[in-house]
């Protein structure tokens, strides 16, 4: 009996906590009216709210998003993996000041870096172009990348290296062959959180990109100050926005609670 | 093979080179903005002032911080911000965890119900609480609120810091509890078997065994969530700007780019918080966490 | 097939002050089965990784095939490993995990096919080639261990605690196994075990360390009844040898709690030259007896295994010896005997070095 409470309170729980997203999801199906006055649960649905919003400039962003994200999550992987092999297989002699400096790169405040990352990125004709955000994105995820990979490294068994080692394997064949197999949830679960942060950042996508390139951030601020009050679209553009990484992050959940547990931690 | 025969330790760059890329890039992408900033910091640039032209000033900027009472509210609310929205979010994920630390129905159902709201883009998070949740004429809180015959309260304007660290322990909860679910899985079954054999009820199995187990999993939680939680800024700009909520980042921002223009200023300001958490963060990774300690790997 | 030498090899890990391996000369001829064995942490599996390339020396060399091969990495020196875990590649099939270091030298897919189903078929194996690891039973991956070193046909076989992981039963058949495998292969092979039993059942020469000094090495057999060192003649023979405390004579008479010791002219001999007169005297299980006169004692416990027994005597409070007999023991528990010394005897200095 006590099992069933505990288990009801648990679900009961987990439906209040999720509810503002679902309030927001249901709400992009209302008509204006019904979102702006008091709270229904019933209402008869209606799509408007998406046609209202999906415009040309919605795929835009769309596209500008996955491509900047994608990409920039990429290169961090890329980066990440032989850094992470760097600190914890073969370790280098000062890995953990490097560790240090890694993390220690996220304690400028982005608000403060914004001033001559603007004056540079304008120097070198980079404002108004994705490229400046995948290089900041990349610049942003690195640290949390390198810190969880080289604490999954960290996890697999010395001596599987060894006897790859005593195998012949190069250092590139010790990490596809063996390293990343093994730690492929943690991987699984690195990546997401890189694409989770890099999708909704929103300042430097605000500061830096005018009007080219929007990510989706800044299109759904763009549908909020023009629509003002307008609640309903409002959810219909937040739901749509979101829904990426929402889906995303359903899928990957498992794994990313398996690469967690793997090791993330010592 | 004969570069790669030589014994490694005797060939550090060999040993080096797997990490130079991202070290390259990482120095060049924040050092070079970092050395700025400094270098704008020692200067008395007033970006709007255009006709007056930017002097070198040396540290009066830092000594202008000393007296600046803002920055200093400003540096009282981000402590708080980040304390307050840092240990709600554990103590609820802990929470959380121990209650999906079991088997039951529709387990992954309910586990990802819990991590959506970490999700959700913080802008759309906050604008969905301001509106809907908060708000006094439409907002859920206070129509529950009126049901119940209480009075209808502006959360964000009557309470812009306990109504911004709602939505950030709202959003970050989920991400605490996934990693402390890792930790309590990662539990050894015999352990626990064991003390539960010697004697142990539930509650001093977790505050004896679990909790110290934990410690690096919680040590972990509160680096990272102190790191994002620090540098908070879209949910203050939506939900209420007002000097009970201004944290550090959101008055740089008012002081350079936001309407101040006071870049050599807002450059002091920053630079300090960087020295500050140097310092902190070296004091709290090096003494107190295992997080870097001298364990070696698996 | 190679000669491998260790040359003048120390090391010692950093933070200690103790060398984990001291001055370490040993050769070992091509084709042929020397065992590292010694209590834990006496080098044997440091002697061992340095061969490997897994740790440094910080003096000495180590030559394979009379090549200096010092500053190899592992890859470099055509050496196969089977590690005390196994360390199998859990992601990739039996097949891929014997595979894997031809693929890294290249070796063109159709040979490398062809030289693993060799291997597997040598092993027993061929059954389980598409299966992974964690679906394997202990012996079995044993084996896929065994077949991925022997896969690469290297110079030099290294293994470290190979049989520790299985079963009692399955670590006797495997023994043998692996010895006839080994004698077939005539591969070079050195082999770490802390089992004496392993040790003198499977080298073909043992080497005995302890505390990383290598005591001696010899073939099995003259190490146990010629053992160089106290140490040495204690390690090997279990039970182990009883060791008495006994007193020289002016007249290079043994004498153990006052009675004398009989002894062989030879021995006598050796024994006037002896530096010292406090010396202790080596006793095998099977060369002491049960009899009616010698020293007293008290029977404390009977262990009977089927084909052989030991007697635990009490010879005074502190003093506890064994004695081998055939069959079933004689005598029972809480009697009292006598026990009086065969012929077979060894003398040790205090320092521990044979007299």
């Amino acid at each position: 009996m006590k099992k069933f409470l505990l288990s009801l309170s648990t679900w009961v729980l987990a439906i209040l906590f999720f509810f503002p997203v679902f309030w927001m999801f249901l709400n992009s199906f209302k008509t204006d009216f019904d979102a702006s006055t008091d709270p229904k649960l019933f209402f008869s649905p209606t799509l408007e709210q998406f046609r209202e919003v999906i415009d040309s400039k919605f795929w835009e962003a769309f596209a500008s998003s996955f491509f900047i994200v994608i990409v920039s999550t990429i290169i961090v992987m890329l980066l990440a993996v032989p850094a992470a092999y760097a600190l914890s297989i073969k370790p280098i002699p000062k890995w953990r000041d490097m560790l240090f400096f890694f993390i220690s790169t996220k304690f400028l405040p982005i608000v403060a870096g914004i001033l001559p990352i603007y004056i540079l990125a304008d120097a070198l004709s980079l404002l108004n172009s994705r490229t400046v955000l995948i290089i900041l994105y990349t610049a942003m995820n690195l640290p949390l990348a390198v810190w969880m990979l080289n604490s999954f490294f960290r996890e697999v068994p010395k001596e599987l290296i060894e006897a790859a080692r005593i195998d012949g394997a190069s250092i590139r064949s010790q990490i596809t062959s063996v390293i990343l197999p093994i730690v492929a949830p943690g991987l699984a679960a690195t990546a997401l959180l890189c694409f989770i942060f890099a999708w909704n950042e929103f300042f430097f996508a605000l500061q830096l990109n005018v009007n080219d390139y929007q990510t989706v951030p800044i299109w759904v601020k763009g549908a909020v100050d023009e629509r003002g009050n307008f609640i309903a679209e409002l959810s219909a553009a937040s739901t749509l926005a979101t829904m990426p990484v929402i889906i995303a992050g359903w899928f990957a959940q498992k794994k990313m609670i398996r690469g967690l547990s793997m090791g993330a931690i010592k | 093979m004969k570069f790669k025969e030589k014994w490694l330790s005797s060939d550090g760059w060999y040993r080096r080179g797997p990490i130079l890329p991202a070290f390259i890039f990482l120095l060049v992408v924040t050092q070079i903005p970092f050395l700025f900033s400094i270098y704008y910091s020692l200067t008395s640039w007033k970006a709007n002032q255009v006709r007056i032209p930017r002097e070198f000033i040396g540290i009066q900027n830092y000594i202008d911080l000393f007296d600046d009472r803002f920055f200093k509210s400003a540096a009282w609310i981000s402590i708080t911000m980040t304390v307050s929205a840092v240990l709600l979010s554990i103590l609820l994920g802990i929470i959380f965890a121990l209650l999906l630390d079991r088997k039951f129905f529709g387990q992954g159902i309910v586990r990802t119900l819990i991590i959506t709201p970490f999700l959700v883009m913080p802008v759309v998070a906050a604008l969905v609480w301001k509106n809907q949740f908060l708000g006094a004429n439409f907002g859920i809180l206070n129509w529950l609120l009126e049901l119940f015959g209480f009075d209808t309260i502006e959360f964000a304007s009557k309470q812009p810091f306990w109504s911004i660290v709602a939505v950030l322990v709202w959003q970050w909860t989920p991400f605490m509890m996934l990693i402390i679910l890792a930790g309590l899985q990662s539990q050894s079954d015999s352990v626990l078997e064991a003390a539960k054999v010697d004697g142990a009820n539930k509650r001093s199995t977790f505050f004896q065994i679990t909790l110290p187990h934990l410690r690096p999993y919680l040590e972990l939680g509160v680096l990272l969530g102190v790191i994002y939680l620090s540098q908070v800024f879209d949910h203050i700009s939506v939900i209420r700007v007002s000097s009970k909520s201004k944290n550090v980042p959101y008055y740089v921002f008012e002081r350079s780019i936001g309407g101040g223009w006071e870049f050599g200023q807002a450059s002091a300001y920053s630079i300090v918080v960087v020295i500050a958490s140097i310092i902190i963060a070296t004091f709290g990774l090096r003494v107190l966490s295992g997080l870097i300690a001298d364990n070696e790997g698996a | 097939m190679a000669e491998v030498e260790y040359r003048s090899v120390s090391r010692t890990f950093p933070g200690s002050e103790i060398p984990a391996v001291s001055n370490l000369n040993l050769k070992i001829e091509s084709g042929e089965l020397l065992v590292l064995v010694g209590p834990s942490g006496s080098g044997k599996s440091t002697a061992l990784r340095i061969l490997a390339g897994l740790e440094p020396q910080d003096e000495g060399s180590i030559h394979i095939d009379d090549k200096d091969v010092s500053e190899f990495q592992p890859q470099a020196r055509d050496i196969a490993m089977v590690f005390q875990n196994y360390a199998l590649y859990p992601q990739m099939t039996v097949a891929a995990n014997m595979g894997f270091a031809l693929k890294q030298k290249k070796i063109p897919k159709a040979e490398r096919e062809k030289r693993v189903l060799e291997a597997a078929k040598i092993l027993d194996l061929v059954p389980y080639l598409d299966r992974k690891p964690k679906n394997l039973s202990g012996g079995q991956r044993q084996r896929v261990a065994m077949g991925r070193a022997i896969v690469r046909e290297p110079k030099v076989f290294l293994m470290d605690e190979p049989l520790s992981n299985l079963d009692a039963k399955l670590r006797v058949q495997t023994r043998a196994e692996l010895s006839e495998l080994q004698e077939r292969l005539k591969v070079t092979t050195v082999y770490v075990t802390h089992d004496q039993v392993e040790a003198m059942t499977m080298g073909d020469r043992v080497a005995v360390l302890d505390h990383g000094v290598l005591q001696q090495v010899d073939k099995p057999s003259v190490l146990y009844s010629k053992p160089s060192n106290k140490f040495v003649a204690g390690f090997i023979g279990s039970p182990a040898m009883n060791f008495f405390d006994v007193t020289k004579t002016d007249n290079a008479q043994l004498m153990f709690k006052g009675s004398e010791i009989s002894l062989k002219d030879e021995l006598q001999n050796k024994i006037k030259k002896s530096k010292t007169s406090n010396l202790s005297l080596g006793v095998r299980p099977e060369h002491l007896k049960i009899s009616d006169n010698g020293i007293a004692g008290k029977v404390r416990l009977i262990e009977a295994l089927g084909s052989e027994s030991y007697i635990h005597v009490s010879v005074d409070d502190a003093k506890s010896i064994i004695i081998r007999v055939e069959g079933n023991a004689t005598v029972k528990q809480g009697e009292l005997v006598n026990v009086s010394f065969g012929d077979t005897l060894h003398v040790f200095n205090e320092d521990g070095s044979r007299v």
